[in-house]
Order: structure tokens, then C-alpha cells, then sequence
């Protein structure tokens, strides 16, 4: 244990953040008294500032590993650091929510009940650590940075959702996060948008180079996307495959054609497509 | 001509104007066919309409050199295209557009679009920041081009600030969309059909009580004869809206309404607050209440004459507790149809346990709390009726019940149709605060919650 | 549920809780009535009503009496004869008015002035015109359940998806059909909603028509919990005012609780919610 403190700390000492270790996590829910394994003994190493993309068949368990990153629910058995730190573990099992560490959800999270701009400066606002008129210069610097600008006034209710969730993701920015926590977060948008959202994605990534763990059941959203891809295995999860996406940054969307990509997909698709069967087969209900 | 304004009407920019315009655009608006594989337009060719698709699919592809964000999109019925037709500046085609299979469209002319526009004082600007919005948000246009978009119909020479940096888009004040509705309401066969139906009810009532006078129905009091009494400067029974004592009666029970329902919400929608946000606190207190609710609110009559003095009190003591119930439960109800994503949220972005109260868990509930209070007036007044019968001096209620025995027929009458009258107003009364309170969620209905 | 499960609920925290607060409340009450004997004070309010221990060895008595159970019966009769009126009139009312946008135009406007008076306005009306005291207060008893039945079910027909629309169209279905198996079905639910609420008001205006025209000193058939209630009250017996009050309640839940079981006996397939 203390040589994997000793590793763990060494890596925060490098100037990013948000390196995460998974180490050895069990998950296990308690229902109606049958207990119900999500996470298997699973470890994984998220390095900083990297994109790690968790590819697996709806209702793997996956999102519960984001949970308990995030410190929604407990760990049954197992311990998560960020950046040497312990988030959860033994005499811990639930992770405190922070700022450090956002989600963005799936259906989104944006307060309907107060404009984009309000939305936005939440975080800043609820932390108090900036006087009101700077927080709102920021929200609105970064809101134009994304392209967001003339919709600060509008309802979430009022916009697309392909608009909501850039504003939900540059909310979380506005905290500078060590880590940004993705639920499936396209998973509603059609597949035009989500094209967009993708690049839009990138560019906001390589202007704030957070850690990004984000969840999807679209394989090649996950190669287009990250530096490392995680394949889980269907309920309870752990990482079957883990990849190297070596496709070089600044990524544009003719990645999607070019050969490299092509070879990731066929490497890694048939492995996909073995869970998805299995969970298929199983009956599972999506989580 | 119905059928191009029916379709127009289901385009977005559209939507907005006047039914003058939409007259004016349909009349400036040709039908044309294109084949499978036809091309309607092409990058470079001089722009002069504005297209809506009427049938089939297109293809519509920017010219490479522009670097939109898409560069091909399939265009669905009732999407426009064209739209170059009304950019400022050099109005050229900025893409090509061909028939994936035959399409039917309907060309509007880009010049005399913006006339049209312009003519429409009211949902003129409106519509137009709709087409801005529109051409910005589906066809991802880089500043090049979206610049251009006209954001005002003010005069060329006036200042033109790039369209993503306008202000705050304007929507139609509310008191004209109220005015357009209510247009467009007058226009349609529900007036009239809502007058047949009142027509047959009071004929009904006419024709049995003092028509033919058929048995049982003779006894009841007569539309002429309520009518009469109703508006009589001097009536028959003491009671019209001439006299002081018909609004003594109205305030004294608005008074009593008003009392109860005040508390009701300042005690019920705390307690349905906690209720719903803290475990502990609902399981402690929530099974004493479930004991209590299910009881009717009259069966506490008695109780409620022993316990507090006077002929006031009891009175609002029965309509509060009617009231609280409802308040209390609904509000409960809200906080727990919140979703926990929101909570999460809030949580992930720094906010302290009470943060998350104030911002997130009082906001989100509002819209159960405002249907609970309606329901909350609706059962203040059923309780108030039945305790002023019961018991109880003055009042609507009391009216109604002295009316009978003292064989005041008509009178009952007057008193049940007040009662009806004040009891919907003050319903749409918080309906209004409510949606006033809420201006997020109308919006949000209004566009069909996307 | 199999045992384990329902041993665990039944000392599991909630429950533990729940009678934990009930025992307080049923203490204070029992302070606060005796206040005047124990304390030498008469607390406010709660100082001048029964206290749960005299109401309960009053009730013991009272099982054995046959006219409290012909009260019951009388009130459940009633409740259920004006609430099933109101269902047999009101759900089809609904329906139609959900399917056919010119009879909503017709009806719903005088439908929307007709529902703010409260059922209760109707009594003298309805007194006058029925030949029998029993009749009136069956009417008025319909007129509190029908107004919230057809709301609801308007409801729950306004709210069905498009969606079901166009697949039962898309597969061929007759207007009949799709009313059948897609309106219909979707409807269920909001009328549930409605009986169960329907039944909270039925009860209410059954035990006021009681009061009001037993204690409107017309005697004639009378009979009721609400009767009971008022007729204990001018005879002076506090504790069984109680009694009627909370026996009104259990019924009243009874209903609403049989009202959602066999509600939910027709909608399967929510139960898996």
C-alpha cells in the first residue's frame, strides 16, 4: 500500500492535476436484501490532463464508478486518490462532491429555473470566493469563448440541447476542475450535433487541459475522443482491454477517416460488440 | 393557400407574426417541383428567394471554401433554406442544394420578405431574431457569414453589430402575444361553440323550470326570475348587486378565504418543504400527519366549535386546515419530483447543504407548490361553504343556507353563482402569480420544452 | 415479499420512527385534554377535547352497538352510490370530451362555470328538487366526485404521447381501435388518480349532507357517521365526536387504498415502476 502511496504521490508532483487512481474498487448494491455486484475489483490509472474514455454495454456498472469518483454513492470495498489523495477508501467509503471534481450529467443538469448566465456563474457564486461582478466578467468571457455569447439571458428550456450542454460544460470549467466527469452526456443529441459537440469538446479540452473522465457506449466517439480507452466488461465491470489511442492531438473530425482510426475500431469493436452480446443476453436494464 | 399558410406556420420564424403577414408571405410565395436529383440551386448563383420545403428531402451542401462547422446537412419539410436571399451585403448563394428524392417547395421572395416583416410593427423584430437564430444554431456558420445575418430591421447605415454579439434576444411582450391569442381565439369556432353550449344549459334550465314547468323542476327558481332579482335596484328578497349587503356577505367570506389560505401557505409549504428534503424529519413527522389528513374536514366541525370561541374561528380554522393539507402534501410532492441530478449538481459545484435548499430544492418545487396552492383555494372554498352552512354568521355560504330556509329561492341561486364566480377568480389568480413566478417554465412549455 | 423482507420493514427504522412520533403526539394530546385535572389549568384548544384514553374505552363500548354499524353502512352506501354515478357519467363524459375537439368546445367552457361552486352550495337545490332527503344528498354526492373525475380523466387523455397515436395509426388500427387500445389503456392511470382523490371528496360531502340536514333539525332519514358526529356533539358525548371523526377517516382510507389496489389490478404494467 505504501509503495502505491509513494507512486501515486510522486505522480501529483507534476504541475497538472487530477491524476486518478482506481485501485481495486468493489462495488456492490444492496437491494431488496439481494446483493447486486457492479464493480468488479476493478483498478485502473487515469493519467493527468488525460482523456480516458470508459466504453461498455448499458448497465455495466460504469456509472457507478463515476459516482463514486464523484462522491454520490459509496465503495463497498477499495480505495480512489486524485492526485496522491484519497477521495475514498478504508474508514471512507463515500467520497465528499467538489468542485474538483464535476459531472456532467446525461440528461443535463442545467437549473431550468435560472438563465444560462446564472447557471453558469453558480459555482463561483455558491463558493464565494470572487466578488459578484468578476465572476460575472468571467461567466461571460468564457461563455463567448465557446461561442455561447447572446444566449446568456435565455431559459435552458428556451435553447437546443446541443447549447445546453456547452453551457453545462463550460459551468463546470468556470471552477477550474481537476477533473471533469462525463456521463454520457451525448447520448440524447442526434448524430450531427453530436459531431459538433465532439470538436467543440476538443477545442474547450485543449484551451483547459483538465482531466477528462467520460463515459460512452459509442465506440468511436471514444477513439475520437481520447487519449485512453478503457473497454469494460458487462455487469459487474472491469476493465477488459485498456488502449493507447496514438492518433496525434489537435484531432479534427477527418480523423474519423483516416486509416489509423479504422485499425483502432476494427481492434477494438469485436471486443465491444463480445460484451454487448453478453449483456444483451442477460436482460439487463440500462442503468 | 390555407395549405401554405398551414405549412408556414409550422416553420419556426413563422410562427411569430402577425396572421396579416402570414397572409402577405403566402401571397408572395410560388410553388415549385424538382425531380429526383435535380439541383434547385447552386454555390455562386445570385440569391433573390428564401425556400421552404413542402415535400420530399433535399441535400444541402455549403461551399467548402465558407468553413461552416457542417458542411452537409439533409433538410427535413417545413426546414428553410435559401436564406442568403435576405443576408446584408452581396446576396449569393452559399451552397448547393439538390433533390434526394422529388421535392415540392415554395419560393418567398427575399426583398419583399423583409417588407413584409418590417410592415409587422409587433412580431416583425421577433420573427426576424427567430430566422437569425435559426440559420445560426442549425447551420453552424463561421463569423464570415453569420455576421451578415440581419439581426434588425432598422434601415441599412445604422450601426450593424455582428449577430453574436447582440443583446438579449426580444421576444413579443406578453401583453401582445396575450392580444394575439386572444385573436386568434376569436377566429376560431370555439366562441361560438362555447356560446351553443351555454346556450343549451340555460335553455335547459329556461324550458324545465318555467316553460314547461315539469315536476320537481317547477319548485326551483327560474332563470328570469334569478336574473331579475339579481339586477333589481330594488329586489324582491334583499339581495341584488345593487345592495351593500350582497358584498358584505362577498367580503366577509373572501376575508375568511383569504385568512386561512395566507397561513395555510406560510405553515403548509415550510413544513412540505422539510418533508420532502430531510429523511429524518419526514419519517418523524410525516405518519402523524398521514393519521390526520385522511379525516374530513367537516367531521372536525364540532371539534373545532368546542375548541375555539366565537363564530370566526372555527370557520377558519376548517378552511386552514383543508388548505394546509393540500399545501403541505403538494409541496412534499415537489420537492421529491425533483431530480437528484440537480441536487448532485449543485453539490459538485461547491454548494453547502443549505445552498442546495435555497437554490435548487425551493426553485425546483415551485411548480408543485403552485398546483398545490390552486388545488389549496379550490378546497379553502369547499371547506369555507360548509362551515358558514354549519355554522356561522354572513358569509356566501350562510347566504345560501338562510336563503333556503327562509324560502328565498332565488336568492340561492345569486349566492351559488358568486360563489362560483369568486372562487374561479381567485384560482386564476394564483395561476397567474404562479406563472409569473415562473417565467422559466412557461417559456419552457411555450417551445415545447426541448 | 417474502418474510425476510417484511420482518426487515416491519422493525426497520421508518417504522420505528413512525411510532415513535405517533406515541408523542397521542401523549401530548393526552396531557394537553387533562390538562385541567393534572395541572390545574385548561390548556387552549386542546384543553377542552377528549383525551384519547376515555375516547378509546367509549369506543370499546361502542363495538357492541348496532347503530354505530348501521352508520357506517349508511355512509358507505352513499359514498359509493354517488361515486360510482360519478364514474359511470364522468368517464365517459371525459372520454368524449378528449376525443371530439367540438364537443370540448361545446361543453368544457359551461363544464369550467359549473365546477368553482362548491358541491356543498348545491344542498338546497338539490333538497328541492329531489323528492327525498336520500336522493339530495346522493346528487350532491355525485356532483363532488364528477367535477374531479372527468378533470382527470381529460388529463390523462390530453397527456398520451403522440407517439402512441402514430404507431397505432402506422400499423392500420380504426378510429374504434386506436380509441380502444390506446386512449383508453393511457387513460387509466388519471382516473385512478381521480377516483382516489374523487373518494376524498366524496366522503367530505357525505358527512357534511349528513350534518347539514340532520343538524338542520330535519331529521327524517338521517343516519350517517356525519349524522352520528353532530347528533354526538348536540348530545353533548365529546368523546364519541372523536370517535365518528376517526372512524370516517379509516373508512375514507379504505376506500382510497381499495380504490388503488383495484386501479392498479388494471394498469400491470406500471407496477414495475
Amino acid at each position: 500500500m505504501s509503495a502505491v502511496l509513494e507512486k501515486v504521490r510522486t505522480q501529483g508532483n507534476e504541475a497538472r492535476h487530477g491524476a486518478i487512481r482506481i485501485d481495486d474498487v468493489v462495488k456492490i448494491y444492496d437491494p431488496e436484501g439481494a446483493a447486486v455486484m457492479a464493480v468488479d475489483h476493478c483498478t485502473l490509472d487515469i493519467k493527468a490532463g488525460e482523456i480516458c474514455m470508459i466504453v461498455g454495454p448499458s448497465g455495466c456498472g460504469k456509472t457507478s464508478l463515476l459516482n463514486a469518483i464523484a462522491g454520490f454513492h459509496d465503495i463497498t470495498s477499495g480505495a480512489i486518490y486524485m492526485d496522491g489523495e484519497m477521495l475514498c477508501g478504508p474508514g471512507k467509503p463515500k467520497a465528499d462532491p467538489g468542485a474538483d471534481r464535476i459531472v456532467v450529467f446525461q440528461n443535463g443538469a442545467l437549473f431550468p429555473w435560472k438563465t444560462n448566465l446564472e447557471n453558469v456563474a453558480f459555482g463561483p457564486m455558491m463558493q464565494g470566493k470572487m466578488s459578484k461582478k468578476e465572476i460575472l466578467e468571467k461567466a461571460r468571457s468564457m461563455m463567448a469563448d465557446a461561442g455561447l455569447s447572446g444566449t446568456e439571458h435565455n431559459y435552458p428550456g428556451e435553447v437546443s440541447s446541443g447549447l445546453r450542454r456547452r453551457v453545462e460544460i463550460v459551468r463546470a470549467l468556470m471552477n477550474d476542475p481537476k477533473v471533469l466527469l462525463f456521463d454520457e452526456p451525448y447520448r440524447a443529441l442526434d448524430s450531427l450535433t453530436r459531431s459538433v459537440m465532439h470538436e467543440s469538446l476538443l477545442e474547450i479540452y485543449y484551451k483547459n487541459k483538465v482531466t477528462i473522465f467520460f463515459i460512452t457506449h459509442d465506440l468511436e466517439e471514444a477513439i475520437f475522443l481520447g487519449h485512453k480507452l478503457v473497454i469494460m466488461t458487462t455487469r459487474p465491470c472491469r476493465p477488459k482491454k485498456v488502449l493507447e489511442v496514438d492518433i496525434p492531438h489537435p484531432r479534427d473530425y477527418s480523423v474519423l477517416t483516416s486509416p489509423r482510426f479504422r485499425e483502432l475500431l476494427e481492434e477494438t469493436s469485436s471486443v465491444v460488440h463480445e460484451e454487448a452480446r453478453k449483456s444483451f443476453a442477460s436482460g439487463e436494464k440500462e442503468g | 393557400m390555407e395549405q401554405v399558410e398551414r405549412l408556414l406556420k409550422r416553420t419556426l420564424p413563422f410562427q411569430v407574426v402577425s396572421p396579416e403577414t402570414l397572409d402577405g408571405i403566402a401571397e408572395i410565395s410560388r410553388n415549385e417541383v424538382f425531380k429526383a436529383g435535380e439541383v434547385i440551386y447552386e454555390a455562386g448563383q445570385p440569391a433573390e428567394e428564401v425556400y421552404v420545403l413542402v415535400s420530399g428531402r433535399v441535400k444541402h451542401r455549403i461551399d467548402p471554401e465558407i468553413k461552416a462547422r457542417v458542411h452537409e446537412k439533409e433538410l427535413q419539410v417545413g426546414d428553410v433554406f435559401g436564406w442568403a436571399a435576405i443576408l446584408e451585403g452581396e446576396k449569393v448563394r452559399l451552397a448547393d442544394v439538390a433533390c434526394i428524392e422529388a421535392a415540392e417547395v415554395l419560393k418567398i421572395d427575399g426583398a419583399r420578405l423583409l417588407d413584409l416583416l418590417r410592415k409587422d410593427v409587433n412580431f416583425g423584430e421577433a420573427a426576424l431574431k427567430s430566422f437569425s437564430q435559426l440559420i445560426s444554431q442549425q447551420y453552424y456558420l463561421p463569423p464570415s457569414v453569420s455576421e451578415r445575418v440581419p439581426t434588425t430591421l432598422s434601415k441599412v447605415g445604422d450601426t450593424r453589430t455582428p449577430a453574436s454579439n447582440q443583446a438579449e434576444p426580444q421576444t413579443a411582450s406578453a401583453w401582445t402575444l396575450t392580444m394575439y391569442r386572444a385573436g386568434e381565439w376569436l377566429r376560431s369556432p370555439d366562441p361560438y361553440l362555447m356560446m351553443v353550449g351555454f346556450a343549451l344549459m340555460l335553455g335547459f334550465w329556461y324550458l324545465t323550470v318555467e316553460v314547461l314547468k315539469l315536476p320537481r323542476f317547477e319548485d326551483l327558481p327560474g332563470l328570469t326570475t334569478v336574473v331579475k332579482e339579481w339586477f333589481a335596484e330594488d329586489p324582491v328578497y334583499g339581495m341584488s348587486i345593487y345592495t351593500a349587503e350582497y358584498y358584505q356577505h362577498i367580503w366577509v367570506s373572501i376575508r375568511r378565504v383569504a385568512i386561512a389560505f395566507l397561513l395555510a401557505t406560510a405553515l403548509g409549504v415550510p413544513l412540505g418543504l422539510f418533508l420532502g428534503w430531510s429523511r429524518s424529519f419526514r419519517e418523524y413527522v410525516f405518519p402523524v400527519f398521514e393519521l390526520l389528513r385522511p379525516i374530513p374536514i367537516l367531521a372536525w366541525v364540532p371539534l373545532a366549535i368546542i375548541m375555539f370561541t366565537g363564530s370566526e374561528t372555527p370557520v377558519i380554522f376548517l378552511t386552514f386546515l383543508a388548505s394546509f393539507f393540500a399545501t403541505a402534501l403538494n409541496t412534499m410532492l415537489g420537492v421529491e419530483s425533483i431530480d437528484e441530478s440537480y441536487t448532485r449538481a449543485a453539490a459538485c459545484l461547491g454548494a453547502n447543504r443549505w445552498q442546495v435548499f435555497k437554490e435548487v430544492i425551493v426553485p425546483g418545487s415551485m411548480p408543485y407548490v403552485f398546483t398545490g396552492l390552486q388545488i389549496s383555494v379550490g378546497v379553502a372554498w369547499f371547506s369555507l361553504v360548509a362551515g358558514e352552512m354549519v355554522s356561522g354568521q354572513y358569509g356566501l355560504g350562510y347566504v345560501i343556507n338562510t336563503s333556503y330556509t327562509m324560502v328565498r329561492y332565488p336568492t340561492i341561486i345569486i349566492g351559488m353563482v358568486t360563489l362560483g364566480i369568486v372562487g374561479y377568480t381567485t384560482s386564476a389568480m394564483v395561476r397567474i402569480a404562479g406563472n409569473y413566478m415562473m417565467q422559466w417554465r412557461l417559456r419552457e412549455m411555450a417551445l415545447g420544452g426541448r | 415479499m417474502n418474510m425476510k423482507k417484511m420482518r426487515r420493514s416491519l422493525f426497520s427504522r421508518t417504522t420505528l420512527r413512525a411510532i415513535v412520533s405517533i406515541t408523542v403526539f397521542l401523549l401530548l394530546w393526552e396531557a394537553g385534554s387533562r390538562s385541567k385535572e393534572w395541572a390545574g389549568f385548561t390548556m387552549p384548544w386542546i384543553g377542552l377535547i377528549p383525551a384519547p384514553t376515555s375516547v378509546l374505552s367509549v369506543w370499546w363500548d361502542l363495538l357492541g352497538d348496532s347503530g354505530y354499524w348501521q352508520s357506517w353502512y349508511l355512509s358507505l352506501m352513499r359514498v359509493l352510490s354517488g361515486f360510482v354515478a360519478a364514474m359511470v357519467i364522468g368517464i365517459p363524459l371525459g372520454l368524449l370530451m378528449a376525443v371530439s375537439r367540438t364537443f370540448n368546445s361545446i361543453t368544457f367552457p359551461s363544464f369550467e362555470i359549473l365546477r368553482p361552486i362548491p358541491p356543498l352550495a348545491w344542498v338546497p337545490v338539490a333538497i328541492i328538487f329531489w323528492p327525498t332527503e336520500e336522493l339530495s344528498i346522493a346528487f350532491v354526492t355525485f356532483l363532488g366526485a364528477f367535477f374531479t373525475v372527468v378533470i382527470n380523466v381529460l388529463g390523462g387523455a390530453r397527456s398520451i404521447d403522440m407517439r402512441f397515436y402514430q404507431s397505432a395509426q402506422a400499423m392500420g388500427s380504426s378510429q374504434w381501435d386506436i380509441f380502444k387500445r390506446v386512449v383508453l389503456p393511457a387513460t387509466v392511470p388519471s382516473i385512478v388518480v381521480g377516483s382516489s382523490v374523487g373518494m376524498g371528496i366524496t366522503w367530505n360531502v357525505v358527512v357534511a349532507a349528513e350534518m347539514i340536514s340532520g343538524g338542520g333539525g330535519g331529521g327524517g332519514s338521517g343516519g350517517g357517521l356525519g349524522f352520528f358526529i353532530w347528533n354526538s356533539y348536540v348530545g353533548g358525548s365529546y368523546e364519541q365526536i372523536v370517535i365518528g371523526m376517526i372512524s370516517i377517516g379509516i373508512a375514507g382510507y379504505a376506500c382510497s387504498e381499495l380504490l388503488r389496489g383495484i386501479g392498479g389490478f388494471f394498469t400491470p404494467w406500471l407496477r414495475t415502476r
